[in-house]
């Protein structure tokens, strides 16, 4: 069975790459456009990973990590966080909420790939 | 889809941000607005980048620079500088343009344009701008021929894994994998002695150290990035193919585990000679004797303070968003619907649900694997078209709250009360069918407030707030239900004018016994109203105890938050339709019920987590939670089966366990309304027909955490098992 | 979902695990079978039923073992499920448990 990926991103275009990269390599990819559609979408299906971008609309990547922290079905799901140079006090407290893997952006849709591929192979 | 079409809809959204960045820089007063400006900036950098678009990367980043400082407070948004990124804000719009018409790269005229902009941030940027980021790319990795014949190539890796990984959702096995995937690993040595005995053992934390020869043609860094996401936290060690016997013998000495039984390892891996490692241990045992000390150090294990960074909350530019989707709106092309045809539809996929889960038990008991590929094609289809159909009829909420804007402005100034009206969330869908149905109890609320919540002008000078009143309407998303906010910041409800009310109506016999809570909530009893004097626009013989009615139709609750003097808000959580549910099935003797996916967060044996039977309560990993059987609710007969079941379910903030017989497993149903026998039932919310014809009842899990949580067992009607 | 299920076979009892052995259920799984532990020192675990294996759950395996040995006990692992084969040899515990592993027809 394939391996389930969520993005969640306010930008539709980015969540159309990622989505057309991840599907390409043979996972399946859900899109969410903020922290709080991304919850609501989270209904206790099985999710192998999370993609959040931090600066959203609703509720930014950091709550809603912490957030999601707190549901049990997702306790545990790794989370790609995606950042940019200019978010280190963003990316500080992201960690301080347990987030550990980051990708900066912008990013090529390969390094993406990559990066989710160490964490689950599709 | 593809990439091409993908970068359509980057265009798209590029014009939107940027026509959102206009609008906020024609007002950049409000910190929102500031905000919204980074926002754009930097979503259009974000998404540029993927498409390999430098120019507008490199543009973009600079001006996101800038807006950064501003957003920080580190730098004046003084008229030039409204100015210049006015310019610059013209600059990328003109780039997309170009974009739009196939030139990736820009015009000459529009990259000198570009090039003269950033001259002029340059004096913003705090100091030298970093060299314009281009997309991080990966590098491909070239074969090295002559390492080819040689029998030993290996890397050596040698890791301590962090003990919080786990927890982080990071697993050693997928780093395995993805190594695989990098080349071959000839040998791998667990190291599990971290492992404690007893009670020390915590199975949520990473015990576990691997040493890795791997055979790869990948250079040094590749393989250090393999580990990437857990180097903060682990130690680890990475030494390239051939490397000189000490660099082993360091790795030796610097590792907690024993000297030899690393050095067994290495030698297993033909790291090292036998030889080599007897000489240096002893090399080493002589040093480590000379300077007193063989204790290792740490390997680059880089801490991660703990600083108290406060999180940068970044408050939403919500009604910039709302415009912007408001224009995306204009080319979308709409059909109108009779909205009895859209019912009808919903109705017909219902009947489909139910029809397709028949099928797909008749053909569960069959053995003809293709009719059990076919029906879970036609289950997936089903499926599908349920999800589509359900959408057609999901509408915004933002037009129900919009038609507020005039009755607030109409209503406060009829009673002589300026007042603002925020509205947030707007975009938030719904059913329309309960749309449908939150227009007067909305309606009713909204008044409500205006009328007793919000004080006079007179009363708010005194009490030092803002003469003009806010009044705020909020919808999101939360858990599977959607939530509404009224809120006022006016004088509170009045506790004790209340329960003075509900005394003197009779409604409450010992005041002494209500908490706070209970106290509020007397506002929804029937024939209360706690008004003064009646106006002539509320008061019109429609208390709160109508809304009540009209949201528990729609299944759902209402809560009040009040603070005396500085405001109320009623929140009203709601379900997101009503027609369909996806559900868990259990069963209690030979009745069966069924649960709201949703509100499950798990299912355990009864057994191991009681905590005491007396009082009714589970102990969930050290959370007590109430529990209730189902058999005890609704007086079923029979016998209690030696191995009960719990399934804990929660609604708003609430927990509870509901004790069955049997877990029947997921699935999806089309709630139909209760007959009259059941109506008056505490405990259910509807009736469904399962796919083998028999009746299952849902359960109202509300009602029910209720019922667990005030240990108020005690229920009129007397049902046995249902037929 | 994690689940425990006692079986009997050819009148010996077997405790048969089935579902996800991850780290969402190490906890559960740990508490549990260390209540069976206090029982019945000699633990036979089939894991025919396992459909996902992690390092959480190869921890609550070899810990289990340990306490078991500790208890002058044993821990026998039976019917290892395709997925827990595919961790015991990414991970090279197989060893470390010492149990054999039957590659039947499937």
């Amino acid at each position: 069975m394939a391996k389930t990926i969520m993005i969640i991103d306010d930008s539709a275009s980015l969540r159309q790459v990622v989505s057309i990269t991840l599907t390409g390599a043979g996972y399946e990819v859900l899109e969410a456009c903020d922290g709080r559609d991304a919850l609501a979408k989270l209904t206790g299906q099985k999710i192998h990973l999370m993609i959040s971008d931090v600066n959203m609309p609703n509720m930014d990547g950091i709550s809603f990590l912490k957030a999601v922290r707190e549901l049990p079905a997702y306790k545990f799901t790794p989370i790609i966080m995606l950042t940019t140079e200019a978010g280190e006090e963003m990316k500080k407290a992201g960690q301080a909420a347990g987030a550990k893997a980051w990708v900066v952006k912008p990013f090529k849709p390969e390094l993406l790939l990559t990066a989710v591929s160490k964490l689950i192979l599709p | 889809m593809d990439l091409d079409q993908a970068k359509q809809t980057f265009i798209i959204e590029a014009h939107e941000l940027l026509d959102a960045m206009e609008e906020s820089l024609l007002a950049p007063e409000s910190s929102e607005a500031v905000n919204a400006m980074f926002r754009a900036v930097h979503t259009i950098k974000g998404s540029a980048g993927l498409f390999g678009l430098d120019p507008i990367v490199r543009f973009a980043h600079t001006v996101e620079s800038v807006m950064d400082r501003v957003r920080a407070g580190s730098l004046a948004f003084d008229p030039d500088l409204v100015n210049l990124i006015l310019a610059c804000h013209d600059h990328l719009a003109q780039q997309i343009s170009e974009l739009q018409e196939g030139d990736d790269a820009g015009s000459p005229e529009t990259i000198a344009e570009g090039d003269a902009l950033l001259a002029r941030l340059l004096p913003y940027l705090e100091t030298v701008p970093r060299p314009a980021a281009p997309p991080t790319t990966l590098v491909t990795h070239e074969s090295h021929p002559h390492e080819e014949e040689d029998d030993q190539p290996c890397w050596h890796i040698s890791i301590r894994f962090g003990p919080d990984i786990l927890r982080q959702g990071m697993d050693p096995l997928s780093f395995l994998r993805y190594l695989q995937t990098l080349g071959s690993i000839t040998h791998l040595t667990p190291l599990l002695d971290r492992l404690p005995a007893g009670p020390d053992f915590d199975p949520e934390r990473c015990y576990l150290g691997l040493e890795i020869d791997l055979d790869t043609k990948v250079e040094r860094q590749v393989i250090e990035d393999v580990f990437e996401f857990v180097r903060e936290d682990s130690q680890i060690r990475i030494i390239p193919p051939r490397s000189k016997v000490e660099e082993y013998i360091q790795l030796i000495r610097e590792l907690p585990e024993g000297d030899h039984y690393l050095g067994e390892i290495l030698v297993k891996g033909k790291c090292l000679t036998p030889k080599d490692l007897e000489e240096a241990l002893g090399t080493q045992r002589q040093e480590a004797f000379e300077d007193g000390t063989v204790q290792g150090r740490m390997l680059g294990t880089i801490v991660i303070q703990d600083q108290a960074v406060p999180p940068a909350v970044v408050a939403a530019a919500l009604d910039k968003q709302k415009k912007a989707k408001e224009k995306t709106g204009h080319e979308v092309k709409v059909v109108k619907v009779q909205a009895e045809k859209l019912d009808r539809l919903v109705d017909l996929v219902g009947e489909l649900v139910i029809a397709g889960a028949t099928a797909n038990t008749l053909a569960a008991q069959g053995t003809d694997s293709r009719v059990l590929e076919a029906t879970a094609i036609l289950g997936k289809l089903v499926e599908e078209i349920r999800d589509n159909a359900l959408s057609l009829r999901m509408v915004q909420i933002g037009e129900t709250f919009s038609r507020f804007r005039r009755i607030v402005r109409d209503v406060g100034q009829e009673l002589g009360k300026p007042i603002e009206l925020e509205i947030r969330g707007a975009e938030t869908e719904l059913d329309k069918s309960i749309v449908e149905k939150l227009s007067d109890p909305l309606m009713h609320v909204v008044r409500n407030s205006i009328d007793h919540g919000i004080e006079s002008q007179e009363v708010r000078r005194a009490r030092g707030k803002p003469a003009t009143g806010s009044l705020s309407l909020n919808a999101f998303h939360e858990s599977g239900s959607i939530v509404i906010e009224v809120a006022d910041d006016g004088g509170g409800l009045n506790k004790q004018r209340i329960l003075a009310k509900a005394v003197e109506r009779g409604l409450v016999q010992d005041p002494s016994s209500l908490t706070d809570q209970d106290i509020t909530n007397l506002i929804f009893e029937p024939g209360f109203s706690t008004a003064d004097a009646v106006s002539n626009l509320s008061g019109r013989g429609v208390g709160m105890d109508v809304v009540k009615r009209n949201i528990d139709e729609l299944r759902g609750t209402i809560e009040v938050e009040t603070y005396e003097g500085a405001g109320t808000t009623l929140r009203f959580r709601l379900p997101l339709t009503l027609a369909i549910i996806d559900g868990f099935r259990v069963g209690v003797e030979d009745t069966f019920y069924v649960i709201p996916l949703d509100m499950v967060i798990e299912c355990l044996d009864l057994g191991p987590f009681l905590e005491s039977e007396q009082n009714h309560l589970i102990n969930l990993r050290g959370e007590v939670l109430p529990f209730l059987r189902l058999r005890e609710v609704f007086e079923t007969r029979g016998a209690v089966p030696a191995r009960e079941r719990v399934v804990v379910v929660q609604f708003g903030e609430l927990r509870a366990g509901i004790v069955v017989d049997r877990l029947m497993g997921e699935f999806q149903t089309v709630i139909k309304p209760l007959g009259e026998l059941f109506r008056s039932v505490k405990g259910l919310g509807g009736s469904t027909i399962l796919g083998s014809g028999e009746v299952a009842l849902i359960l109202d899990v509300p009602q029910l955490i209720q019922l667990a949580v005030t240990r108020k067992h005690a229920l009129q009607p007397r049902l046995s098992t249902v037929s | 979902m994690f689940q425990i299920t006692r079986i009997k076979d050819n009148g010996h009892e077997i405790l048969q695990l089935s579902g996800d052995l991850t780290i969402y259920s190490a906890a559960e799984a740990r508490h549990e079978l260390e209540t069976h532990l206090s029982q019945h020192p000699t633990l036979v675990l089939d894991l025919s039923e396992i459909d996902e294996l992690d390092t959480s759950g190869v921890q609550v395996l070899l810990w289990l073992k340990r306490e078991a040995a500790a208890r002058v006990g044993a821990l026998s692992l039976v019917r290892h499920s395709p997925a827990v084969v595919e961790t015991f040899d990414l991970l090279h515990v197989t060893g470390i448990f010492g149990d054999p592993i039957l590659i039947g027809p499937a």
